[in-house]
């Protein structure tokens, strides 16, 4: 059974005063320009509160700790965004949220029962070669986005979480081997080399570098997980030629990295403040200025910033908000990850698929928070759950749900009908044999 | 169950690793805060003052307040936060004279300050001592290394805001005190340094050179004795006195005296030599000021013997020849290291940073300081005593040869032999012809001036 199960009408009241506590943040120390507008973020974010928990009662889960940190998340995100240079409500982001809450469940009822997700693999390698195909074909001249009307969806944000399942189906399953060159590799795992390869490939071709990183992680998880697997036969020779491949692969991509890219690695922001370095200076200034307790919400600056609300949002929320508020909700999307390390896995293949989800969301965060802070070089990523954009937010989304499945007591319940079967068929058998004695 | 426990420990290690490189993170910013701050284009920034109270630098100073030439003596030491000029007191420590704190954000009515070493009335006044010349002067206290006077004439008038930079002379902008110079005869110095440290004390006073105006080498280059006449024959004092080229070209080529033991003291006193290796700098609050350069390729060619006497490709900073001669006045061998600044307070009035003395590694032994004090007081003795009536100092004079001979500056390094007064100073005047103000001029001003002003302390 879960042991992170929450009180729910605890949690209930927990969830109510995180989000009236900020709004009443909002109505001491923001600026408010009209009335109207703090009364319809407010009426948002309660309708936003009230709805979800309406919903959650009409189907009873086993725990409901992902989906109140999930929504405390959410709700705090669009108080944050509606903030920015002024109060008001971003009904754009509200959307957003929403999305974000349906890819959860949506994520959940199609990883919860992973003998079914495992079989749906080459329907996942399907997918991500349609979704190789819509940012071939369809996306825009940045071959970032595919535009219809006024939405744009970025297509590669799909790709991670069904690289995730394909990354996790790959590595669970022991396959015969082949000899290839010196490596004894499945058949299995050489699809997800390939497929892996075509991501990178593909993510270097549109120039969105920002992203290889996570991909890199996810596929890293699968890799170390795969030679750290208990029956796998791991030479000082195969180490060997792993690093030196890893060590050609990093040379080759510094080598032939763009000059933009190769110049944003060892930028000297205050050097160039007007220049490379000037999102990263107005963000650490905007940070500074901010202290601990920030200048109160529509009070910042930096909204005057490009990509104010998805590269450099960190800075934008500590500036309003302060560095205390920001590290809090990092720390609640931390704590949200941790929930898996309280309630494990009862299965190798979500153990794997929770890993992959833990290096997605680490690394995103590492590259936005770190990189807008000059800690690492600047990749212009979103910060999860926080930044706008709706494919970031249902993918995180999605990502969330892959989470809540990961903890799932399915597995069990499977082992034990199957035990029930098992011992229910031997009692029929027993009794037939009994009916034949006496016969 | 084992397959799960391991990624299970793979997901802590990861998240482990974000939470250090958070908590990092949120260190950096809290402690670098007051730098971002700095940077940012309206910030109210505390005040820069002397020893005596008198005020450096003043965010919003105008000639109405001040007067027009109040700063014109330390526009390119103490520098505003124009970011005209970056190697500056100001431009390297703006982040901790920002008026701000992580806690409490910007406060106009701030505290916070540097509290520096100089004394702003006798800069003022050794800078009007140079007239129409321009040149460069530095002193400190060769016990706790406090700076009390340092200048860079021309220099830049902060009140006028730039608004006449395509006016200003060259090297208006520069502290000269901290970039390399040609050091002429003060470089004697250091090669005598070098010849006690080789062939020790004994040896050398007995060694005797004629001086008959001009010298050939053994390369068969004439150098040239600035005695058209010549000194006769000279040991150590007198040559040391005299400044005599021929002496000095001799002693460079006797076998008592190897090009590697040269080279080996000259590396200890901080020279980059024939360019192996990288140029030391000395860190003056933020402040880079250069060392020492020179080259040293055969003991019998000219150049070598040339740089030896602190000409052609021989450089250094006005700042390390004044910082050398700590070591001779202590006797120890080891330099006091300078500082600029006296202590920091922060926003909120508390002490944030206190100087404390520093010293140099052993640069030689202090058997040959005292040598090398003995020869330098005896030059003082004999040629500089109206510099300070009733105190001993050490004194060795150059003249420095810069623009392919075209000019000379006139150099003046020395220390004053008095545990109460413990001075060692450094000064230049470029371009230098008879009959104008001469470093001796400048060097009685100072210390007359500095010793009034200190004793009133």
């Amino acid at each position: 059974m879960y042991k992170n199960k929450l009180n729910y009408s605890s949690a209930v009241i927990l969830l109510f005063l995180t989000h009236l506590s900020m709004l009443g943040l909002v109505f001491i120390r923001g600026s408010i320009a009209a009335p109207i507008n703090f009364l319809k973020l407010t009426g948002a974010v309660v309708g936003l509160d009230v709805g979800y928990l309406l919903l959650t009662l009409c189907y009873k889960q086993m725990t409901y700790t992902l989906d109140f940190m999930l929504l405390c998340i959410l709700n705090m995100s669009l108080i944050f965004q509606s903030c920015f240079g002024g109060i008001g409500l971003s009904v754009k982001h509200l959307i957003s949220c929403i999305m974000c809450l349906a890819s959860c469940e949506a994520g959940f009822l199609l990883t919860r029962n992973h003998e079914w997700i495992r079989k749906q693999k080459k329907y996942i390698y399907l997918i991500i070669l349609l979704l190789f195909i819509s940012i071939i074909f369809f996306t825009d001249n940045q071959k970032k986005w595919i535009t219809i009307g006024s939405f744009s969806i970025q297509p590669s944000e799909f790709i991670k979480p069904c690289f995730i399942l394909v990354c996790a189906a790959s590595i669970v399953e022991l396959h015969k081997k082949l000899k290839i060159l010196f490596f004894y590799i499945s058949k299995d795992s050489l699809i997800l080399c390939i497929v892996a390869l075509f991501i990178f490939a593909l993510q270097w071709w549109c120039r969105d570098l920002g992203s290889l990183p996570t991909f890199g992680v996810i596929f890293g998880c699968a890799l170390i997980c795969r030679f750290c697997y208990p029956k796998a036969k791991l030479s000082k020779r195969t180490v060997a030629i792993g690093c030196a491949v890893c060590a050609l692969i990093l040379i080759a991509a510094w080598s032939f990295a763009p000059e933009y890219v190769q110049k944003r690695l060892h930028v000297d922001i205050w050097a160039d403040r007007y220049g490379d370095g000037y999102q990263q200076c107005e963000a650490l200034i905007g940070i500074a200025k901010g202290g601990w307790l920030g200048v109160g919400a529509g009070n910042g600056s930096l909204h005057k910033i490009f990509a104010h609300d998805s590269d450099i949002v960190f800075a934008t929320i500590c500036e309003e908000w302060g560095l205390l508020n920001a590290a809090l909700t990092v720390m609640l999307i931390l704590i949200m990850l941790m929930t898996v390390l309280m309630n494990p896995p009862k299965n190798y293949y979500h153990a794997m698929m929770t890993a992959g989800v833990t290096a997605a969301f680490l690394m995103q965060m590492s590259l936005n928070i770190f990189g807008s802070c000059n800690l690492i070089p600047f990749t212009g990523v979103t910060l999860p759950f926080i930044s706008t954009g709706g494919s970031s937010m249902m993918s995180c989304g999605f990502l969330v749900g892959m989470l809540k499945a990961g903890q799932s007591p399915l597995f069990q319940h499977e082992v034990l009908k199957r035990r029930r079967q098992k011992q229910h068929q031997k009692a029929h058998k027993a009794a037939q044999k009994q009916k034949k004695v006496n016969a | 169950m084992k397959s799960i426990r391991r990624v299970q420990k793979l997901i802590t290690a990861m998240l482990l690793i974000f939470l250090a490189a958070f908590a990092f993170l949120i260190y950096r910013l809290q402690t670098e805060a007051g730098f971002y701050i700095s940077n940012a284009s309206k910030v109210s920034l505390g005040f820069v003052y002397d020893r005596n109270g008198d005020v450096l630098f003043d965010q919003n100073a105008d000639a109405q307040i001040y007067g027009n030439d109040y700063f014109i003596d330390i526009g390119n030491l103490i520098g505003d936060d124009s970011r005209q000029m970056n190697n500056t007191l100001v431009a390297q420590n703006i982040g901790k004279l920002a008026n701000f704190s992580f806690m409490l954000g910007e406060q106009e009515d701030g505290k916070a300050a540097i509290y520096c070493t100089l004394d702003h009335k006798v800069n003022r006044q050794v800078y009007h001592a140079f007239g129409k010349k321009d040149g460069c002067a530095i002193a400190y206290n060769y016990k706790t290394g406090e700076i009390y006077l340092c200048l860079s004439k021309p220099s830049v008038n902060i009140l006028n805001h730039y608004e006449d930079i395509a006016s200003l002379k060259e090297g208006s902008l520069l502290c000269k005190v901290f970039y390399p110079t040609v050091p002429g005869s003060t470089q004697k110095v250091s090669t005598t340094i070098a010849a006690l440290e080789s062939m020790g004390y004994d040896t050398l006073i007995g060694k005797r050179y004629d001086c008959d105006g001009a010298y050939t080498n053994q390369s068969g280059k004439e150098i040239k004795c600035h005695l058209s006449d010549g000194h006769g024959e000279q040991d150590i004092f007198k040559a040391f006195a005299n400044s005599c080229n021929p002496f000095f070209a001799q002693l460079v080529e006797d076998s008592d005296f190897p090009l590697h033991d040269i080279e080996k003291t000259y590396q200890k006193m901080g020279y980059l030599v024939n360019g192996n290796g990288k140029q030391n700098y000395l860190d003056i609050n933020g402040i880079s000021a250069f060392t020492a350069s020179t080259s040293l390729q055969d003991k019998t060619d000219f150049n070598t013997q040339w740089g030896c006497m602190g000409q052609g490709e021989t450089l250094v900073s006005p700042l390390q020849l004044m910082v050398w001669q700590s070591a001779i006045a202590n006797q120890t061998g080891t330099a006091t290291y300078p500082y600029l600044i006296s202590y920091i307070t922060k926003v909120n009035g508390k002490l944030d940073f206190q100087a404390e003395t520093s010293f140099s590694s052993q640069m030689f032994s202090e058997e040959t300081a005292g040598h090398m004090r003995e020869i330098m007081l005896q030059n003082g003795r004999e040629n500089y005593s109206r510099l300070l009536p009733g105190t001993d100092v050490g004194i060795k004079s150059g003249t420095a040869q810069v623009k392919n001979g075209e000019k000379e500056n006139s150099l003046l390094v020395g220390f004053v032999d008095d545990e109460n007064f413990p001075i060692a100073f450094c000064i230049q005047i470029d371009d230098r012809v008879s009959g104008e103000v001469s470093t001796s001029d400048i060097a009685k001003v100072l210390l007359q001036n500095l010793h009034e002003s200190l004793t009133e302390e």
